[in-house]
């Protein structure tokens, strides 16, 4: 009998463990529902980059980005407005739909007037000086469901809104080795399915990094947040995106997303 | 009539600490156990940045670089492959992976700042881009994979005999360490690693580099330490036994050398001063010189006690210390003078600690030599030492002494004319003497980091880092390729000096990106004349790199870099060479308007510290001598009395100065604190000597040969056995396997045998021929007026001799 109340006892925490995660929806539901929120076909912007080092000096960049979807494809195009040396880089993406095909990269440098290509960036290599990865700029606010297998842990508040802690472990050694993961915690909004904060562990399981989404409104019936932090605990290194003007419903003249539109600018 | 007066002081004192003999005792091996309770409290510090105060700007500056870039000075793993493709092959490569995989997890190893062939990227212009990406994705598995990386590395200068040897038989492991305390534990975990690696036939794994060698020789001398004291204290044990051979002869000064050791170690823990390297030296010296003035009390207690064996024991004991405390006084004075002028010369924290803490050792030892010696005698009853015979029948030890002595009195001509020709030697050989110091000498050749840091020098450019910081008053001043071509014109430069293997900087890094974006010709290896092209090729490197790639080399807002030079030596006259060369062409090319450019990094800060051993060791030598020459004379109450006690000094100091000029010794940082040492102990056989004969010519009668026959039997045994146990004391430090203590240990030796012989031979030879009033001698109108009181025998003497 005695037995039994310890059994019992011990067996407790489980039932309410499994009650709380009957109601929370499964993580890959989540997943599916994050990346079916709309982003628009285009989308104009001004972008503030602003990286910091561990000793607090600052970089600031602005830029202006278009981006734009040819079909399944999607082409990104960055112009750099400040600072003055390197006014008018502009830094050219294609992105395409097809797992096992390379990006397509290239950078106008003024200073000579010459566009060079760039070597395809691994999906874990970093985006321009920023503590972003290729894959977490390309994703922008999405996910990579196959990426990983999804987990939902608990219902937690981040900034006054209710959220979904979801674990992401890669699928395989090789992806999370692709990614620089391997482990994401991401809490994402239970109203509008979009990630509020993200915790990142590199490949050997030490802290990397932790992403913050802020200043999320409603533009055009799309939700858009208007900046992206991301902290690098190893390097001790931060990167700022702050997002203004956002316009979704500007035309983009297809040529931009060109070698030519890289020297012509915007 | 003072002296008398004094002398009823001191008896008065002496009767007062033989009435409370029980309690003195008591009481000194309560002080004794109680300093001996912080001892261990005790904390080590092996860093060569403890021979260079806290404060002292090179220190101050290098800390701050050292910030900036995430510098430190790291431990090196060199993979050697003298097989036909070098390291280029995938064993070998996939070797330099499963290393730098393993380094990384290494507590106190930063993973961020390890840098090998396996962390490094490549920088490739293609025809219409530019290609970063690291030189092993993964590392290869076929010769094929491997020999492109051998291409690759061919094509990019900066890591030629940086990372991979230029003859490819080696490449390197570089990782940056956290915290430099640690070393210890982290160099244990490198050999551990080194150990568990994968055995490939034909490769060699050697760890090296500043931090490992620091931390090892530290394990290296503290072993060595931990050996040579036992053995100091057997030896030392087995002088006193053929001294005395009675149970008190041996037990008595033992206990003092414990008191000794206890008060400096336990003053040393209980004040926060750390335990650094030459510490290990200190325990063996203060044994040796403890167990001197418990020699000269001992001796003098056995006589008395056998010439008058009608005194009470207590008398026995008062009337030996009221005869022996002025002379050891005096020796301790002097030896302490010694100590304090190597604390004052305000050299390096280790070598002013070591001088304080004897300091107060030898102190220690003067203070349980005059109270609990005496105390402790009153507890056990009189019985005479079979050692010490009336004088009349003396030993073959004092039989000897009178052999030497009477030689010397006999042909004072002859010994004076071959201490004139050893000083003359000395002198020649001082003006050859060579300051230099290494870290790496102080290790025997036979061991493995000897042998690792010869191999990794001889085949790269060289694990030695000078580090020259350049700095703009401008956010973004290094984009300007003046700036720029400055920087690379001062690396060229230092590639002229001698040792330096090769230099690294962001100026490397912009002409591979430079030339990577002009479809990599050759001929754009260069710095572009674009400002703005500066800015827009890091742009365009970080696209493909990390955040924090070029940490090292550049601080964030480009205002400030850093050149790295390899040097290929760590000896102090090589890198003097350097930095002397260095200073005036950064005076004119640099720091003339807003770009200045200063020296950092552990060449640098050690320059700093090394060339203070010269000065230092000059000036805590001049200032012992003048002090204990002042001193001397004040006892004395003459100058010249002074001059004749400090012969012994002169000898011994000179004789080793010729030792090492011509045996190529250096004066380093183990020897150069030999001769305020030598100075405070070579000066005890002085004032005994001068003191004894002064007592003998005033008190008795007879001639100069008469009175010094009673010389040579008890003092001159006495400083015999003083001799003995003092340089067999130093002496045990010649079998240790740490070549600065075996050359320290043998120079303290010589010092104290050529100061043992000048003092019971050249030191009578002076008195005879020059005949010193302030020895007794009468003057010469006394001698005439009082033609009665000329000794016969002296003026015999002097006919023979020719006079």
């Amino acid at each position: 009998m005695r037995h039994m109340y310890i059994a019992l006892f011990l067996l407790f925490p489980l039932f309410v463990f499994n009650a709380a995660a009957e109601t929370l929806p499964a993580g890959e539901e989540i997943a599916r529902r994050i990346n079916a929120r709309d982003e628009g076909e285009v989308v104009s912007r001004f972008v503030t980059m602003a990286m910091t080092d561990r000793s607090g000096t600052e970089r600031v960049r602005e830029t202006k980005s278009f981006r734009k979807y040819f079909g399944k494809e999607k082409r990104t195009v960055i112009f750099y407005l400040s600072p003055a040396n390197i006014k008018d880089t502009a830094f050219l993406t294609y992105d395409y739909p097809e797992v096992d095909r390379d990006d397509d990269q290239w950078l106008y440098l003024p200073a000579v007037r010459k566009v060079r290509r760039i070597s395809a960036s691994d999906r874990g290599d970093y985006f321009l000086g920023t503590d972003f990865t290729y894959e977490d700029i390309r994703k922008e606010t999405k996910v990579g469901i196959e990426d990983y297998s999804w987990k939902t842990l608990a219902e937690e508040t981040i900034d006054g809104h209710r959220c979904f802690l979801v674990e992401e472990i890669p699928v395989n050694e090789k992806t999370a080795k692709e990614l620089g993961y391997s482990k994401v915690q991401s809490w994402v909004d239970a109203e509008i399915w979009m990630v509020r904060q993200a915790k990142y562990w590199d490949v050997a399981g030490n802290p990397l990094k932790t992403l913050q989404v802020r200043e999320i409104t409603l533009i055009r019936d799309i939700w858009t947040a208007h900046q992206i932090s991301v902290e690098n605990h190893k390097t001790g290194h931060k990167t700022v995106f702050t997002f203004k003007d956002v316009n979704y419903g500007q035309s983009v003249k297809d040529e931009l997303f060109t070698e030519d539109g890289l020297r012509r600018g915007f | 009539m003072e002296h008398s007066m004094g002398g009823d002081k001191a008896a008065r004192f002496f009767r007062w600490v033989t009435e409370y003999p029980k309690a003195l005792v008591g009481m000194g091996i309560l002080l004794m156990l109680s300093a001996a309770a912080f001892i261990p409290g005790l904390v080590k510090d092996t860093s060569s940045d403890s021979f260079i105060a806290k404060d002292n700007p090179a220190r101050v500056y290098r800390d701050h670089v050292k910030q900036v870039f995430g510098l430190s000075d790291p431990f090196v793993i060199a993979v050697v492959n003298h097989g036909p493709t070098g390291v280029f092959n995938p064993e070998t490569l996939q070797l330099v992976q499963w290393l730098t995989d393993r380094v990384k997890k290494i507590p106190n190893v930063d993973p961020d700042g390890v840098v090998s062939l396996a962390t490094e990227n490549n920088i490739v212009g293609t025809d219409d881009g530019m290609q970063v990406s690291q030189f092993f994705e993964p590392p290869p598995a076929t010769q094929a994979q491997a020999n492109a990386i051998r291409t690759a590395i061919a094509d990019f200068p900066l890591y030629q005999g940086s990372l991979v040897a230029r003859d490819s038989t080696a490449t390197l492991i570089v990782a940056e360490i956290l915290d430099e305390m640690k070393n210890e534990t982290t160099y244990n975990a490198f050999m551990a690693l080194v150990k568990e690696a994968p055995q490939l036939s034909g490769v060699e794994l050697h760890v090296a580099g500043e931090g490992a060698i620091s931390s090892y020789l530290y394990n290296y001398i503290d072993r060595d330490a931990a050996r040579l004291n036992p053995i100091v204290a057997i030896v030392i044990t087995l002088v006193l036994f053929i001294a005395f051979r009675t149970v008190r002869g041996m037990l008595l000064p033992n206990l003092v050398v414990l008191a000794t050791v206890a008060a400096a170690f336990g003053t040393m823990a209980a004040s926060g001063v750390n335990f650094y390297v030459i510490t290990n030296g200190l325990a063996s010296i203060l044994i040796g010189m403890a167990v001197a003035e418990p020699i000269h009390i001992l001796t003098h207690y056995y006589e008395i006690g056998r010439a008058h064996p009608d005194l009470s024991h207590r008398e026995i004991i008062v009337r030996t210390m009221t005869e022996t405390w002025k002379p050891l006084a005096n020796t301790i004075l002097t030896t302490v003078v010694g100590f304090v002028s190597l604390y004052a010369s305000g050299g390096m924290p280790p070598m002013q600690y070591f001088g304080l803490f004897a300091a107060i050792g030898v102190m220690t030892a003067w203070l349980y030599g005059m109270v609990f010696i005496p105390a402790a005698l009153m507890l056990v009853k009189f019985k005479p030492s079979p050692a010490i015979r009336r004088e009349q029948t003396t030993d073959r030890y004092g039989r000897a002494m009178v052999a030497l002595g009477t030689c010397s009195i006999r042909h004072p001509r002859l010994i004076l004319t071959v201490t004139l020709m050893i000083i003359i030697i000395g002198g020649m050989g001082a003006s050859r003497l060579i300051t230099d110091e290494a870290l790496i000498e102080n290790f025997q050749q036979a061991e493995p980091i000897y042998y690792a840091d010869k191999a990794i020098n001889q085949v790269m450019d060289g694990t030695n880092y000078l580090d020259i910081v350049v700095e703009t008053q401008t956010h973004e001043g290094l984009f300007n390729p003046d700036s720029l071509r400055r920087m690379e014109a001062l690396q060229r430069f230092v590639e002229t000096l001698p040792g330096v293997g090769g230099t690294t900087s962001v100026v490397d890094y912009i002409k591979q990106m430079h030339r990577s974006i002009n479809e990599n010709r050759k001929d754009a290896y260069s710095i572009p004349d674009n400002r703005d092209l500066v800015a827009q090729l890091f742009l365009l490197y970080s696209a493909s790199g990390d955040p924090t790639d070029f940490e090292e080399e550049i601080d964030y807002d480009y205002r400030r870099a850093n050149i790295r030079v390899s040097i290929n030596t760590s000896t102090y006259t090589n890198n003097r060479i350097v930095i002397e060369a260095l200073e005036p062409y950064l005076a004119t090319h640099f720091n003339t308007n807003d770009l200045t450019a200063h020296l950092s990094g552990r060449v640098t800060v050690n320059h700093h510290w090394l060339k203070t051993i010269a000065t230092t060791h000059f000036v805590s030598e001049g200032l012992a001598l003048v002090i204990s020459w002042l001193m001397v004379a004040w006892l004395l109450r003459s100058f010249v009395a002074g001059l004749f006690t400090l012969v012994p000094v002169f000898a011994s100091v000179l004789a080793v100065y010729g030792v090492m000029g011509f045996g190529g010794i250096w004066l380093a940082v183990g020897t150069s604190m030999f001769a305020a040492i030598a100075t405070g102990l070579a000066i005890d056989f002085g004032v005994h000597t001068t003191q004894r004969i002064r007592e003998l010519m005033e008190s008795g009668t007879g001639t100069f040969e008469e009175r010094m026959a009673r010389f040579f039997p008890s003092t001159g045994r006495a400083l015999f056995f003083n001799f003995a146990a003092m340089s067999l004391g130093f002496g045990t430090l010649m079998t240790s396997v740490v070549p600065p203590l075996i050359r320290f240990g043998g120079l303290v030796t010589l010092a104290m045998a050529v100061s043992f012989l000048a003092s019971i031979m050249v030191m009578p030879a002076m008195a005879k021929l020059f005949r010193p009033r302030f020895l007794g001698f009468p003057t010469l109108s006394k001698e005439m007026g009082r033609e009665a009181y000329l000794e016969p025998a002296y003026v015999v003497s002097t006919i023979e001799e020719g006079r």
